[in-house]
């Protein structure tokens, strides 16, 4: 890839990025204060010597904590931003090429210097690995104004603080463990990105319906007409979420090198290639 | 052949779904693929979910 491949693949990169701004940038931020506004309603409902008892129970269990070890603790509470990734990556994947052609704005992406197979991969790009960017960034800003948070309102308990910075060490060293959980799941889950896509760049309207509905019917048609449940073990393989959760750097190894990866990736290109081609088709 | 592929998005579509299945069938029956649903196994905790039925015969007197 040449130098100008790259810029130009960039500036896809960033035209998805500001066409879906909500997808990528705000549904985070919106949740993030939710959950903080959630935090100091709750927090502030305990009386002062209750308060102050949580702020030293903190302070004592992190100070004497490895923060490297407890780390992993900490994917846990950005659960409820991994779910809202997931929600927002399924509308992105399912109207995004649906949009282009409802817009035609792919007209105009074809008459410029760009392939359908660079339009498709910079999609791919950005749901898989720009908006994990943003969602582990929004989920940083909220630990550092909780901790400014409980810093401040120990100090001015005479609680000793030090505990709440390893605290803040412990949950910013489970970020990138965050990162690579929603790039790697994504990875997995390839072969429903692909399913989602070739839909989108089919459909005339209702890319979601489709895409649910041809699923069903491909599972009852298995199942009625030959009696077999291939598809649905692979579906219910691929959805199973033990599969692709990874609570600690090592299991990002053990999910990334894998048969189960790799077939899965074969399969997602297989499905992503026809949306591709797809999109030769504009009515 | 191409040509009878991209003749349109239906038989394009069409050919797709069939190599996903055809792939998605062989690839099971080869490795006789089996959901293993309810399990749990990481570095923090294991759970399997289908043990729990086994609290089905434990009786509580209220």
């Amino acid at each position: 890839m040449n130098k100008f491949q790259l810029i130009q693949f960039q500036a896809l990169l960033k035209r998805e990025v500001l066409e879906h701004k909500n997808l990528f940038i705000w549904a985070p931020v919106v949740l993030g204060m939710l959950i903080f506004v959630i935090d100091f309603l709750v927090l502030s409902a305990l009386s002062d010597s209750d308060y102050q008892r949580f702020l030293e129970a903190l302070t004592r269990f992190f100070a004497n904590g490895d923060a490297l070890t407890m780390a992993p603790a900490f994917v846990f509470p950005t659960l409820p931003f991994l779910g809202i990734f997931y929600i927002c990556a399924i509308l992105y994947l399912t109207n995004t090429l649906y949009q282009d052609r409802r817009e035609l704005s792919i007209l105009f992406w074809q008459s410029m210097p760009v392939s359908n197979l660079k339009t498709v991969l910079s999609k791919l790009v950005a749901i898989m690995v720009i908006a994990p960017i943003f969602y582990v960034a929004v989920i940083f800003a909220l630990y550092v104004v909780g901790i400014l948070w409980l810093i401040l309102s120990g100090m001015s308990y005479d609680v000793e603080v030090a505990g709440l910075g390893y605290m803040f060490l412990t949950a910013t060293l489970s970020l990138p463990i965050v990162y690579l959980f929603a790039v790697t799941s994504a990875l997995w889950l390839l072969p429903f990105i692909g399913w989602l896509l070739l839909f989108s760049a089919f459909a005339n309207r209702t890319p979601l319906l489709w895409a649910i509905g041809s699923l069903a019917l491909v599972q009852f048609l298995e199942g009625f007409i030959f009696d077999a449940n291939f598809i649905s073990n692979w579906i219910a393989t691929r959805s199973d979420i033990d599969n692709f959760l990874i609570v600690d750097y090592g299991g990002v190894f053990d999910r990334l090198f894998s048969y189960d990866m790799f077939i899965g990736i074969v399969i997602g290109s297989i499905l992503i290639g026809g949306a591709v081609f797809m999109r030769r088709f504009v009515d | 052949m191409k040509d009878m592929i991209l003749k349109n998005r239906y038989t394009l579509l069409v050919t797709v779904l069939a190599t996903y299945i055809l792939v998605v069938v062989v690839e099971g029956a080869i490795t006789d693929r089996q959901p293993d649903w309810l399990k749990f196994d990481n570095s923090l905790f294991t759970l399997d979910v289908r043990e729990l039925r086994e609290l089905d015969g434990i009786d509580i007197d209220f």
